[in-house]
């Protein structure tokens, strides 16, 4: 693993994973060994510097929210270690933690849902001090002062995020504010405590164009004059290359590629990277391009693929990149499934829900007459398979009345440097 | 009358394809249900049509008998296709269809989108407010501001030469790739119950004049196919 020095570095994940039980019956979870978990976030390691903003980019269910949830310690880690200003908050708790929070404040994507509708915007953005009155309190909680002295605070820190006039919105509910003020009180409402860091989850999907663009402006803003530390967390990479120095693309709990956003923008590497950036429209009619998209979904994340996660989807997959029985297995019934390619294989080699699937060993138990007609049949049907995948087949063999494709085993996935970022990819390996 | 054109003539499809398939039904009782209420035909056929338009969506026959929670948000999108197009409807309305969904799985949709275009010569109304989407996919442009047609061409005019202020400043306000510098349109939308007096956009606008306020901008055709609602439409040609 490629470390970086922990040298001026405000936060820093060194290997983080964040899994969350899957709920089941109490019967299956005994019949079943081992635990069955989402590997929501599954070993990453970042730093960020102090005035840096870092983009976290990633499709949905990917583990970029986790990330940030578990900086702000409102997820539990599983394993790996979280440090900030050079202090490990892994498990930091009671006042400690709350000492921490102070200092490390995040945005939510929903600003309706982040106001509560019965506080006034005033009220809200003030609340903050209160709940940390001990580390502010000149005054005594209560008193007169300690009430004028938070007004002045919000007033201040609403004139900060533009929104104004402050004295009359002061008294106003969130229902009388539109989207792009809201997010404005809740920037302010997590500014007023001067954090070091801001964690900013989708904090500009919800809102419209222009209004996005302002609120985009306002935190680069706030970065020059008070030196704030972002980490951006965004499914949106054409947002991100506007305010980002650095960029981490997820995929899967796993950071595939990580460095500064310039030349990740200027020359991609990873294949998931350079399919994210294809994907986004250019507003040209005369720029119409075919692209080549990835083919199907994410996966889901209580099984990910072995090997490099993106391995089933991406279009330069190599031999050894981590095929799998299942992958043979989803090839089969993409095969199955239309009626022009098939033929008759689906009476020899179907059903689908009959093949098993373990590790490198994808079976199918049928009668002894077919074994040999099965076998046949599959090495046939794998001459159409995508070329990696087919190099990646071991053996196709029977044993007694069952069918067995082999699939050698994969190269261990390592992190490479490659011209001045990171990249987990085994072409650059 | 209605329905016979709705479903069988027009078809719809919307944005949020996790919420728009009943949760207690399977897929294949989706399709019977609509093949039923429009046309009489066996079971037998309405069952074979359902299976041939998801097979043509790419989603494996078998699956006909799974619940909506079986699949994924992009796979729900394509159900809600083949459902729509069952009935081989000559215009297909998509409201919003890609905007919950991931970039990567939006590009997949808006292919397929344009792939219908051609295959079935189905005509499609793209509703959206992805700037992005309309260059990649669509053929026409029509631009509303507060429940006002106020320009509507090509999309080559609409991009290369807009004629309103507003698609001005919308198409100033995408963030791509290539944006080096943020511009947004000042104010907000206004409010619809008391709309402003004129041209709807001119407390906004950067170019307002007097006659903004009083007079409503007619819809001209400034050039073939290239209209319009702007008094001073013909400063930006």
């Amino acid at each position: 693993m490629v470390k970086a020095e922990p040298t001026d570095e405000i936060l820093r994940l060194d290997d983080l994973k964040v899994h969350f039980p899957v709920k089941m019956p109490f019967v299956q979870r005994l019949l079943q060994r081992g635990e069955t978990v989402v590997h929501a976030v599954d070993g990453v390691s970042f730093g960020i510097r102090p005035g840096e903003i870092l983009g976290l980019v990633g499709e949905s269910g990917c583990g970029k929210s986790t990330v940030g949830r578990a900086c702000v310690r409102l997820v539990k880690p599983t394993a790996g270690r979280i440090f900030f200003d050079g202090q490990d908050i892994t498990k930091l708790g009671g006042e400690k933690l709350r000492a921490l929070r102070r200092r490390i404040q995040i945005i939510f994507q929903d600003p309706h849902a982040s106001l509560n509708p019965a506080m006034t915007i005033g009220k809200a953005i003030g609340h903050p001090l209160r709940i940390h009155s001990s580390v502010f309190g000149p005054q005594k909680t209560g008193s007169e002062e300690f009430g004028e002295w938070i007004r002045q605070k919000v007033l201040n820190a609403m004139k900060e995020v533009g929104l104004t006039p402050e004295e009359q919105l002061y008294d106003k509910y969130p229902g009388d504010l539109s989207g792009g003020q809201k997010q404005r009180a809740v920037m302010a409402r997590a500014l007023i405590l001067e954090p070091n860091l801001l964690v900013v989850d989708e904090g500009v999907s919800m809102l419209d164009m222009s209004v996005r663009a302002k609120v985009l402006e306002l935190m680069l803003d706030l970065k020059r004059r008070h030196k704030l530390t972002y980490l951006f967390i965004t499914h949106d990479l054409a947002t991100a290359k506007f305010i980002c120095d650095k960029i981490a693309i997820m995929y899967l709990g796993r950071i595939v590629e990580i460095g500064p956003a310039r030349e990740i923008y200027a020359d991609p590497k990873h294949p998931y990277t350079k399919a994210l950036l294809q994907v986004i429209p250019i507003p040209d009619p005369d720029r119409r391009a075919k692209k080549v998209l990835p083919r199907g979904e994410v996966p889901d994340a209580v099984h990910p693929p072995a090997g490099c996660r993106f391995h089933p989807r991406c279009p330069a997959v190599l031999a050894s990149c981590g095929w799998e029985a299942r992958d043979f297995v989803d090839f089969l019934d993409e095969h199955l499934s239309d009626p022009k390619r098939a033929g008759d294989d689906e009476t020899i080699l179907g059903p689908i829900e009959d093949w098993r699937a373990k590790g490198l060993v994808a079976s199918l138990e049928t009668n002894p007459l077919k074994v040999r007609k099965a076998v046949e049949r599959a090495s046939a049907v794998l001459v159409e398979a995508p070329v990696a995948m087919k190099q990646a087949v071991e053996s196709v063999s029977s044993q007694n009345r069952t069918v067995i494709v082999r699939f050698r085993s994969h190269h261990q996935l390592l992190q490479s440097n490659v011209q001045g970022r990171v990249v987990e990819c085994l072409l650059y390996q | 009358m209605y329905r016979r054109i709705r479903g069988e003539e027009i078809a719809l499809i919307f944005q949020d394809p996790m919420t728009r398939l009943n949760p207690l039904m399977r897929i294949q009782d989706h399709f019977l249900e609509e093949i039923h209420a429009h046309e009489s035909v066996s079971s037998t056929e309405a069952r074979t049509r359902a299976r041939e338009a998801l097979v043509s969506m790419g989603i494996h026959e078998t699956r006909i008998r799974n619940y909506p929670h079986e699949f994924s948000g992009g796979m729900r999108q394509r159900i809600m296709i083949a459902l729509a197009l069952v009935l081989k409807p000559s215009l297909l309305i998509a409201d919003e269809p890609t905007t919950s969904l991931d970039v990567i799985v939006e590009a997949q949709i808006l292919e397929i989108l344009q792939d219908l275009k051609e295959a079935y010569h189905m005509s499609l109304l793209l509703i959206t407010h992805n700037l992005g989407i309309v260059a990649e996919v669509c053929d026409r442009v029509a631009v509303l501001y507060a429940g006002k047609l106020v320009e509507l061409g090509s999309v080559r005019d609409i991009f290369h030469k807009p004629l309103h202020p507003y698609t001005q400043g919308l198409l100033a306000s995408v963030i791509h790739l290539e944006t080096k510098e943020l511009h947004s349109i000042e104010g907000s939308p206004p409010d619809l119950i008391a709309p402003p007096s004129g041209c709807r956009f001119h407390p906004r606008c950067s170019y307002a004049q007097p006659i903004c306020t009083e007079r409503i901008p007619p819809l001209v055709e400034f050039e073939p196919g290239h209209f319009a609602a702007c008094h001073f439409g013909d400063k930006f040609l």
